[in-house]
This record gives structure tokens, C-alpha cells and sequence, in this order.
């Protein structure tokens, strides 16, 4: 029986074909492997790294007896972008809220706000780079607006968490 | 030749220009909340014990009457289980401020059965062990965090399983227990003060909103509480007015009646 070698030839640029894409998709998939280790921080940073940040601004309070609480917010604003939660606050307590972002050479800040639309937070808050701070001892119980804001990052969208704590 | 002093008062007065440049930047004293171009976030929920931290700075609360350990029955429809949770940390946050070692210590294995009863026991039991030992050690600091965990636990792990409505009931069970406890001191020794902490117009709403969007729990519970949030809102929501002492008793008629409901069979 003769052999096809037109099938044979066709097998074997098959498995030459094969192979190569084989090869192809390793080398493919090491360099993609390569760019995301490279790349790590950025591309899997998340609200979760940012919430580290603002609970390391927050650990010198923990020293002066402030609860702080295991709950969040957080987010991704780009430069100049603000967002505004709601609070209840409660009179008598005394309040710090801490910004967090793990872009290093973003600048953040927070500030507080009553129901009216006054400026409620004490004069001691403050910003330093990618964390800020702002404390609240409320003259009433009702809710209150924290307005977050990234005012520069070299990020196109900046993580950010809120997290705060009360004595 | 300038004096040392005048040197001195110079440097100190650009120690504190520069303090203060370093520190926050100066913010708008005035903002139209209305006019607000961001979306708002949804409100969190405090917890219990922040509540109970402003009452006690009111004046002593004798904590160990509101203190409640009985066990309860077990319940098989899981909107009930969540609200039932909600009711029991807020429960275990009491018995910190009694400090009841032996009821923390029930409350937490209680929540634990609670958590599993709904899926979610594996998350709670590092959180119901630490609470156990930091009741030992009477280290009520760590009593109180550990039952923050374990709420947040709780709802991390039911977001996660897209049950975020069972989470919320977790929340409303705890807002209602507290509630209670807070009406149930403020009646007995009445002061504005104290009646002020029940002014929280927006809380309620959220939670009149997130029940609305829960037609599928048709349990009774469920009906009473909307029903009765809707009793509640106008007694709360008083604007710049104070909150009178008849408010809080009917207030806590209300939440006594629901916590009733959420911890007996139908």
C-alpha cells in the first residue's frame, strides 16, 4: 500500500503547526505572566490596598481610645472627582474619619459637612499626600456628609477607602 | 541686634504658617448638599455600641437590666435567622457593657449556630472563638471588635453569595434591638440629650427603602416591621425640634413589640 504522502506532508505540517502555536501560546502566556508580575501593584490594586492605607492613618487613634470600625466605604475617583457619603453621626461621640489611597503620589482629602451644608469638622483635620484625616465632634445627632476627594493622582482612576472611628 | 526672644516669637510664628500649610487645605464653609454633581453612598449603619457610648456619656446606664441571654428558638426561614443575628450581636454589644462575661460568652456561640444556620458559619467561627477568650480575659475592648468582625464577617460573606438583603436584615435586626435598649433608658431617666440620639430620619429611610425592595421575604415579621417603621418615622423626624419624652415611649412600645416578634415563633 502506497503511501499518501500528501496526507503524510499534510500531518506533519500539522504537527509543525502545532507545535508552533504550542510554542507561540507558552511564550505568549511567560510574557503575559512577566508583564503581570512586573505590573503586579498596579493591576491588582484594589479598594482593598487603599482600605490598608486608611486604617494604617488611623492607628495612633486606636491608641487614644477610638473604636474603629470594621466597615468601609471605597471606591475609584479620577483626579479632581469628589463623592459624598452619609453618616449618622451622634452627639456626644467624638469622630475621625481617615482617607486612604495606595497611590503614593495622589493627594486626598476629606471633609465633613452637616445636613445644612455646614462645615462641621474641627480645626485640627489634615491631608498629607495619600492620606487624610477629619475629625468630628458633633454639636447634633442627625446625619452628616463626608466629601471625599482625589485632587491629584498620576493615576487615570485612584482607589480610595474611608474608614472611621469614634470615642 | 534683634533678641533672642524676637527670633524665638518669629520662628514659632513660621512653624505655624508652615503646620498649617501642611495640613489641610482650607475647605468650603458652605456646601449645597442638594446640588451635590456626585451620587451619595448609602448610609452605614452604626453599630449598637456606638449608640450606647453616647447614652452612657449621658450618665450611668445600669446595663445589666437590658442584659438578655436567652437562647430563643431556631428558626428555618433564613430572613428570620438574619434579622434574629442582627438581634443577637446587638445583644452580645449589651452584655459588653454590663460586663457579662458568661452572657458574652453564649451570645457568641449562639451567633455562631446563628451564622451557620445560614451559610455562613465558617466565616464567624475564628471571630465567635476570639470572642469567647476575650470574655475569659474580661478584655472587653477585644469583646467589642471581635463582634464588629463578626458582623462585618457576616455580611462580607453574604454579599459575596449575592444575599445582600439577608445582610441588610442583619443590620435592621441590630438598628431595632438597639433601638429598643436606647428608648428603654432614655424613658426611664428622660433627658433632650438623650432623646436627641433617637434623630435618625435618614437611617430609617434607608431601611423603610431596603425593605420595600425585599417583596420576596413575605413573612409576617417582615410586614410588622415595615409597618411599623412607617408608625416610627414621624416621631424621629422632627427636624430642629426636640424629641418629647411621649415620642420615646411610644418608640419603645414599637421596638419592644418587634423584638418580641423577631425572637418568638409565629
Amino acid at each position: 500500500m502506497k503511501s499518501q504522502p500528501g496526507l503524510a506532508m499534510a500531518s506533519s505540517q500539522e504537527t509543525s503547526t502545532s507545535m508552533k502555536s504550542c510554542a507561540k501560546l507558552v511564550f505568549q502566556t511567560s510574557a503575559l505572566l512577566l508583564v503581570l508580575v512586573a505590573f503586579q501593584p498596579v493591576i491588582f490594586a484594589s479598594v482593598d490596598d487603599a482600605q490598608a492605607f486608611a486604617l494604617q492613618a488611623a492607628e495612633p487613634y486606636v491608641k487614644q481610645g477610638f473604636q474603629v470600625r470594621e466597615d468601609y466605604w471605597g471606591g475609584d475617583l479620577g483626579s479632581g472627582e469628589k463623592k459624598a457619603v452619609r453618616q449618622q453621626l451622634f452627639k456626644g461621640n467624638e469622630y475621625w474619619f481617615w482617607l486612604g489611597t495606595e497611590v503614593d503620589k495622589a493627594k486626598v482629602s476629606v471633609h465633613v459637612y452637616d445636613s445644612d451644608g455646614k462645615l462641621a469638622e474641627e480645626p485640627d483635620g489634615w491631608e498629607k499626600g495619600h492620606f487624610a484625616g477629619a475629625h468630628v465632634i458633633p454639636k447634633a445627632t442627625g446625619s452628616y456628609f463626608i466629601i471625599v476627594s482625589v485632587e491629584e493622582s498620576p493615576e487615570d482612576r485612584t482607589h480610595w477607602a474611608l474608614v472611621y472611628g469614634f470615642r | 541686634m534683634i533678641p533672642l526672644t524676637r527670633y524665638l516669637k518669629l520662628g514659632v510664628g513660621v512653624f505655624c504658617a508652615l503646620a498649617l500649610c501642611a495640613g489641610a487645605a482650607q475647605a468650603p464653609q458652605h456646601i449645597n448638599i442638594k446640588q451635590l454633581s456626585t451620587r451619595v453612598e448609602d448610609v452605614v449603619v452604626p453599630l449598637p455600641n456606638e449608640i450606647f457610648g453616647a447614652l452612657n456619656k449621658l450618665g450611668t446606664v445600669n446595663w445589666k437590666q437590658h442584659v438578655r441571654s436567652d437562647k430563643g428558638p431556631n428558626f428555618t426561614e433564613r430572613p428570620r435567622i438574619a434579622l434574629l443575628l442582627g438581634t443577637v450581636i446587638a445583644d452580645g454589644f449589651i452584655a459588653v457593657q454590663a460586663e457579662d462575661a458568661d452572657t458574652v460568652k453564649d451570645i457568641g456561640q449562639r451567633v455562631l449556630a446563628l451564622a451557620k444556620g445560614i451559610g455562613v458559619g465558617n466565616s464567624i467561627t475564628p471571630h465567635a472563638k476570639a470572642i469567647v477568650e476575650a470574655a475569659d480575659k474580661r478584655n472587653w475592648e477585644n469583646v467589642r471588635r471581635e463582634l464588629d468582625r463578626t458582623q462585618n464577617s457576616v455580611q462580607q460573606a453574604m454579599n459575596e453569595v449575592h444575599d445582600e438583603k439577608l445582610s441588610q436584615l442583619v443590620s435592621l435586626g441590630g438598628w431595632l434591638r438597639g433601638t429598643e435598649v436606647l428608648t428603654s433608658v432614655v424613658k426611664e431617666h428622660f433627658s433632650s440629650d438623650g432623646a436627641e440620639l433617637l434623630h435618625q430620619p435618614d437611617l430609617l429611610s434607608y431601611f423603610q427603602t431596603r425593605l420595600q425592595a425585599m417583596p420576596e421575604f413575605n413573612l409576617p415579621i417582615i410586614r410588622q416591621i415595615q409597618d411599623a417603621l412607617v408608625e416610627v418615622k414621624p416621631l424621629i423626624d422632627v427636624g430642629d425640634r426636640r424629641i418629647p419624652p411621649e415620642s420615646v415611649k411610644k418608640v419603645n412600645e414599637i421596638t419592644t413589640r418587634l423584638g418580641h416578634g423577631i425572637v418568638t415563633r409565629d
